[in-house]
């Protein structure tokens, strides 16, 4: 193996994802959590935005905390494909050398973090929910293993850069300061259409929610059968957002950026009401830090009862309208006696 | 252009999730405690695979890296219909972290002159998703990741995948070789014919090859060359929930109203 000096390595560099001029809010969340990494470590915070037309992203960038922002803008980068986007990241950490560098955990990043990760022979931790800098300046990247029932430290001793995907959901997004100073180089754009082996030949794309900065959440998932009315009514009446398990979400009947676990967000709302969702693990990681959890499921054994602070076994078509009209009354100023 | 297609499928076997201990003193993976299965997501990969074979023509061949006794995710995956197998093993593997794993699975692919590799999204065990993109960043090939479904256009040297994006999803073309991964449950895996069940258990032996036969230097393999180390790992209790069982919908906004999460 070829040694590296990895003392010659420095700055926290946070990717900055933009589709469409929309940028992916894990973005500001990396940012402020690397914003706080940078200060301890006493190095720089740099953003980097790929894309087309992706001035906005670069300016907001700047405003949510980081210290410079190399550009790579380019029709060949809209939209998003893994080979050239890969190459691209890669040229630039190849000449500049950051030392550790943060992408969101959407199916973007983990897309193609491996085509930096790999040619780089950089460490790349998966799917992390803590991050600190140790004294010895190394990047203590967490995540959860085995379904949830232990955190592993990964650390990355004689490769740079240190590498990691973050869950969205997991941080507090940067607050913004339009303010701030910071540097905005435009770099060169080192890949051409004709080098491309991808081509992207659709794209719907609907608007994207998030549902990691809901206060309350009413997921569904494969126990309402495609008839999402009644969980509809009870979000509605405890003016919470709706969120899904994947088997909602496979069945295309919520789309998947509602999507709450290990493969989806991480939320934390004050109220967590899920409707005949079994439980999975998978599941489970993504809401288990929510407030109150409540279940809905008429399958009296179905494992959601372990992690809910409160049950009800029966049928969700029956439950879910008389919840909601109860709610409704409740929120009634006329029938509210003081 | 290659007219049938060489189908390489990863495959991993994995301690069955829904058996799986923690050693509540160690905070590890008390490995005897689970049965080894194949990875559920494999299982979409394999049937993805089968379709890709049944419309171009060619062979499918199932690849993985693992112990010998590996081989029994291999006969499943020749009952299920694969036309063969690999089993890539060798002590030189030991402590191999995703960027080795995908290397030495782009090595096998290039072994056995793969024109396609599919895999499962991620693996239940360790759930990173990045050995199917590392195994087309160490070829330099093209990939597709959270398929929902193949479209084979050997026609044109490609291979087309509608695939899931936030909020959405795309249609896309890769040129060949590439490496497509395949969302869990997006397809009906099919059962295994009693035949080729028989057939996989009594007469059927997978292809060994070792690092040497895929001509990788023990170094570049295994823990020497793993970027990344297991620091620690700490149990971490769940929230503590009561689960406490109320009678209907009116008991349960009270007990909301309680906890002061509804008005
Ligand atoms: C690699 C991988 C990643 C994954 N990532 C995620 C993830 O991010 N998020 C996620 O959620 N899952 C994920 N999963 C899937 C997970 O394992 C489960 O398959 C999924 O969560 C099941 O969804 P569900 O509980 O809604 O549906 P089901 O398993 O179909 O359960 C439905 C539940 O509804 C109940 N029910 C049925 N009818 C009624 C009724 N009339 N009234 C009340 N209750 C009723 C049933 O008792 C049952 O408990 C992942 C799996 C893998 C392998």
């Amino acid at each position: 193996m070829t040694e590296i000096d990895v003392d010659e390595y420095a700055d926290v560099w946070v990717f900055v994802e933009e589709h469409d001029g929309e940028v992916a809010p894990v973005s500001w969340e990396l940012l402020g959590e690397a914003r706080r990494l940078a200060d301890e470590s006493g190095e720089d915070l740099v953003a980097l935005v790929i894309g087309e037309d992706v001035d906005d992203a670069a300016e907001e960038a700047v405003a949510r905390g980081a210290d410079r922002v190399l550009v790579a803008d380019d029709p060949v980068f809209e939209p998003y494909r893994a080979d050239p986007y890969g190459a691209q990241f890669r040229h630039l950490v190849e000449e500049r050398q950051p030392s550790i560098v943060l992408i969101g955990g959407t199916t973007t990043g983990r897309d193609f973090a491996g085509r930096v990760a790999v040619p780089a022979h950089a460490g790349l931790t998966a799917d992390c929910t803590e991050l600190d800098v140790g004294e010895d300046g190394l990047l203590e990247a967490r995540r959860p293993a085995f379904g949830g029932n232990v955190l592993a430290t990964i650390l990355c001793e004689d490769h740079r850069p240190q590498m990691a995907t973050i869950r969205p959901g997991v941080f507090e997004a940067a607050d913004r300061d339009p303010d701030r100073d910071g540097e905005i180089e435009s770099v060169e754009v080192v890949v051409t259409e004709d080098e491309t082996i991808s081509e992207v030949l659709e794209r719907e794309v609907g608007d994207t929610v998030d549902i990691t900065d809901a206060d309350r959440i009413v997921a569904v998932g494969g126990g309402c059968d495609g008839d999402l009315e009644p969980v509809l009514e009870l979000a509605e009446a405890l003016d919470a957002e709706l969120a899904a398990s994947r088997e909602a979400v496979d069945e295309g009947w919520v789309e998947n950026s509602r999507q709450v676990g290990q493969t989806g967000k991480t939320v934390r709302p004050d109220l967590y009401v899920a409707v005949g969702i079994s439980g999975a693990i998978q599941h489970i990681e993504g809401m288990q830090k929510s407030g109150t959890v409540v279940a809905i499921n008429n399958d009296p054994n179905a494992p959601i009862f372990e992690h809910a602070d409160y049950g009800v076994v029966g049928d969700l078509f029956e439950v879910c309208p008389e919840l909601a009209d109860l709610a409704r009354e409740a929120d009634d100023p006329k029938e509210v006696i003081q | 252009m290659t007219e049938h297609w060489t189908v390489a499928v990863g495959v991993k076997q994995v301690p069955d999730d829904d058996e799986v201990r923690i050693d509540p003193d160690t905070g590890r993976l008390d490995r005897a405690s689970a049965p080894a299965v194949m990875n559920g997501p494999d299982r979409n990969a394999l049937e993805a695979a089968l379709r890709l074979r049944d419309e171009v023509g060619g062979r499918v061949v199932a690849m993985t890296m693992g112990p010998p006794t590996a081989t029994d995710v291999l006969e499943e995956s020749v009952a299920m219909g694969c036309d063969d197998a690999l089993l890539v093993s060798d002590k030189a593997f030991a402590g191999s972290d995703t960027w080795p794993t995908s290397l030495t699975l782009a090595k096998a692919a290039e072994y056995l002159d793969a024109d396609v590799v599919v895999c499962g999204e991620e693996t239940t065990d360790s759930s990173t998703g990045q050995v199917p993109p590392g195994i087309a960043a160490h070829n330099g090939w093209a990939q597709l990741t959270y398929v929902e479904e193949l479209e084979p256009r050997p026609e044109e040297g490609r291979l087309v995948a509608r695939r899931d994006v936030e909020g959405g999803h795309e249609v896309v073309a890769a040129d060949l070789p590439a490496v497509a991964a395949i969302a869990y449950g997006e397809n009906e895996p099919r059962p295994a014919g009693l035949h080729r069940k028989i057939y996989a258990e009594n007469e059927f032996e997978p292809e060994m090859a070792t690092a040497e036969d895929l001509g990788l230097d023990p170094d570049e393999v295994g823990i020497d060359a793993s970027p990344t180390q297991v620091g620690g790992m700490e149990t971490v209790a769940p929230a503590d929930r009561d689960g406490e069982i109320v009678d209907d919908a009116a008991a349960l906004l009270d007990a909301m109203r309680s906890e002061e999460v509804v008005p």
